[in-house]
Parts: C-alpha cells; structure tokens; sequence
C-alpha cells in the first residue's frame, strides 16, 4: 500500500497518489511542527467483518492499512436501495478519525457495491483538528459472508 | 363565475364526455393481495403479491402492458442472500431455468391467462420464475421467465428493476410487459390472474465449504422493524394496450405484539 505522507506545512496541497512521491523527494518523512497544520495523503484499505445489523444499517469492524495502520469501524446505512450513507471511524495509534460521507450502492450477485466521496470531520489525540473533503470511498461487500473490503483515498490536513 | 369562466368549463365538460367512451368501455379493475411469510417484524420473509383483472364491460381484459408496485417503507433489502448469483436473459432464452445458476432464483409463480378465441375459462402458464439479472443502472433487476404450454406456447422473458423512492425507502418494482401472442401472428392474449412469491420459501442455494457443496436456504429480504398505523402498504399501477391504467392498493396487517412473559 502508499505509505505516509506528510506533504506540507500549513498548505492543502497533497492528492491521493502524490504521498510516495513527496515523501521520497524529502528524503524522509519528518515530523512537523507542534500545532502547525499538516495535510497527509491518505491511501488506505480496510477488511472488516460484520459484527450486527439492524434494519437498513450495517457495522462492520476490521482493520485499516496503507497510510495509517488501526482499527477501523464502518456504519453503514442504506438509505434507498441504491444509496448508502457512511460513517468511518479509525483507531490508530495517538488518536483517531471521524469521516462520513455517501456513496452509490449495486448489487451485483454476490457482492454489492459503493462507491462515493468522504468527508473527514473531526479527531482526537494526535488527530484533534483533523479535516478533510472530497475523499474517495467505495468497497465490496460479499454478501454471503457480510465481509466488507473498503478503500478510502484523498488529503487531510490535521 | 364569468362567462368566459363557464364557457372554458362547459368546453371541458364536453371534451371529457367526449373522451369518456374511448376508454371507459374497456376500463379494467384489478384485484390486488400481497402477503409476508413469515408476518413478523424484522424477521425475513417471503414477499407474496397477486392479481386478478377483470373488464368492467364484462369481456376479455386489455392485455397489461405494465405493472409498477410500490413496496412498503423499510424493507430491508441489504442483508438479503437472495440473488447470489446473475442469470443472464441470453442463457435463459436458450436453456430455460436450466440455464440459470440455482443461486439466481428469487421466487416463482403462475398465471392465468385468455386467448381471445378462448372458452373465458383461462389457461394456466403454470411455470413463473422469478430470477436475479444483471443489474440496471445500478438498479436490482429481476428477470420474470414464463414458460407456456398449450395453447400458449411461449417462453417469454420480461424484467422487472427495483427502483428507488422519491422521499423513502419505498421503492418500486417496475416492469414492462411484453405481449403474450395467442398463436403466430394472432392475437395477444390477456392475463386474468397472476400469483408469484419473491423470497426464500422453496428455494434450495448452495455453496463450497471446505470443497464440498452444500445447501442452505436463502435469508430473504426483511420485514420492516415497525408496522405503520393501518398496516403495511403495498399500491400497483397497471397500464394495459388499450391506453388505460388502473391503480389496485393492498395492505398486510400489522402481525400481532409479541406477548411477554
């Protein structure tokens, strides 16, 4: 998967793809600042599990990797029969994200899938000012199993 | 009211009188009935609808050219097993059901139709099957198979595709459909009555565990988690070759509270 990017300081200006290439150019990925505004190319793949359902609502748990590496939970919430709505929060280490966002919805046989965009709202720890629009989301679900296989890619600046 | 008033609503008056007869002579008036099986709040269930059109001038309904019902409000169609796998409509043509994946089939029914040159006593298409298509525009697509015997010898293929509501999760299943010709190049024959189930009663899937092929029976689709006041609502618009519609409304009751103990 695309490793970290911390791409600047203080301007949005990393794009899902760009993260290796920034980074590689930097030499390194270093640390910014404390307080200063950061924007980090996310390129993550989530593989979750359902662990309930409700009606038209599903929760799913895994685990995330690709620029961040945590636990990862989905609720998602299937808003017309080719709709759903998302929330994503993702554990990591020092604190965690908050996104949701929309997505288009089909089912194809055994698998259905979503497809939209994502917006990052709000963090913790590490990741208090977190935010984030315009990010790509879309997976797969089986739907035998209720697997779920999620990727989530665009910038966030923190 | 002025007089210009009065005259634009004479003229109206006039112009519906006139038109009136073009239509109400082959008005038709459909019967609907739908049905959860298991009725049980949540739980999955076998959806059941059925029809039955008669012509109000007492002779052979207007063959239907299309049905459009609106299915209750939160139905859950996410976690439902039904429809694993994709019957493309070019195999079943060629084959029949036998062309299809067993993991395709959604449901079957039968219908009773009329040929014009008939007794009115109806023929049975006894063979309705109801699978899983490619989907549509990102839309759930259900293939209708009619298979016919005499005296309507036909295998037709129609399709339905799940739609989305305007403002809720009631959405809609859409379908065109193809007329039924009575013998070649006669006329098409109309439908009397149709019964048919979408959801797992009857129906056997399978899987690979650990390389071995096992059955399992579909979870279907869900029952809503609240019953409305009044019941659960299902309404159905059918169009038919004569350029008139008619609108049938049925309601499944609420099940009964679970007793506690």
């Amino acid at each position: 998967m695309l490793v970290a990017g911390v791409m600047s300081t203080g301007v949005l200006t990393g794009v899902a793809g760009l993260g290796v290439a920034s980074s590689s150019a930097a030499g390194r990925i270093e640390s910014p600042p404390a307080l200063a505004a950061r924007t980090i190319s996310l390129n993550e793949t989530g593989h979750l599990h359902r662990t309930s359902s409700s009606g038209l609502k599903l929760n799913e748990q895994g685990s995330a990797s690709g620029t961040i590496k945590g636990t990862i939970y989905i609720h998602l919430d299937v808003v017309s029969p080719n709709r759903v709505t998302a929330e994503v929060n993702i554990y990591l280490n020092g604190g965690s994200l908050t996104g949701s966002g929309s997505a288009s919805y089909r089912v194809n046989g055994g698998t259905a899938s979503f497809s939209g965009t994502m917006s990052i709202s709000r963090g913790s720890g590490s990741y208090a000012h977190a935010h984030g629009s315009g990010l790509s989301f879309s997976g797969t679900i089986q739907r035998l199993s209720g697997s779920v296989s999620v990727h989530l890619s665009g910038s966030m600046s923190t | 009211m002025s007089l210009s008033s009065k005259i634009r609503a004479i003229a109206a008056a006039l112009l519906v009188c006139c038109c009136l007869p073009a239509t109400a002579g082959a008005t038709q008036t459909v019967t609907l009935h739908t049905s959860f099986s298991p009725n049980k709040l949540g739980a999955s269930t076998t959806i059941g609808f059925g029809f039955q059109i008669a012509n109000v001038g007492g002779g052979l309904p207007s063959p239907m050219t299309g049905l459009s019902l609106r299915l209750p409000v939160g139905i859950d169609y996410v976690t439902t097993t039904l429809g694993l796998s994709i019957c493309q409509p070019a195999d079943l043509l060629a084959h029949g059901l036998a062309g299809c994946p067993p993991n395709s089939r959604l449901g079957f029914g039968s219908a009773l139709v009329e040929v014009p040159f008939g007794t009115g006593s109806g023929h049975e298409i006894p063979e309705i099957q109801a699978l899983m298509g490619p989907s549509h525009n990102g839309n759930i697509v259900v293939l209708f198979y009619a298979n016919g015997l005499s005296p309507v010898y036909a295998q037709i293929i129609f399709q339905g595709e799940l739609v989305s509501g305007s403002e809720d999760l009631g959405g809609s299943l859409n379908a065109a459909i193809p007329l039924i010709p009575s013998v070649t190049n006669g006329p098409p024959v109309s439908i009397i009555e149709t019964q048919a189930t979408i959801g797992p009663s009857h129906l056997t899937y399978y899987t690979h565990r650990h390389g071995k092929k096992v059955a399992f029976h579909p979870k279907g689709v869900s029952e809503p988690l609240s019953c409305p006041r009044g019941g659960f609502v299902f309404t159905a618009n059918f169009t038919f070759l004569d350029g008139t519609s008619a609108v049938a409304k049925s309601v499944v009751p609420c099940p009964p509270p679970l007793r506690r103990r």
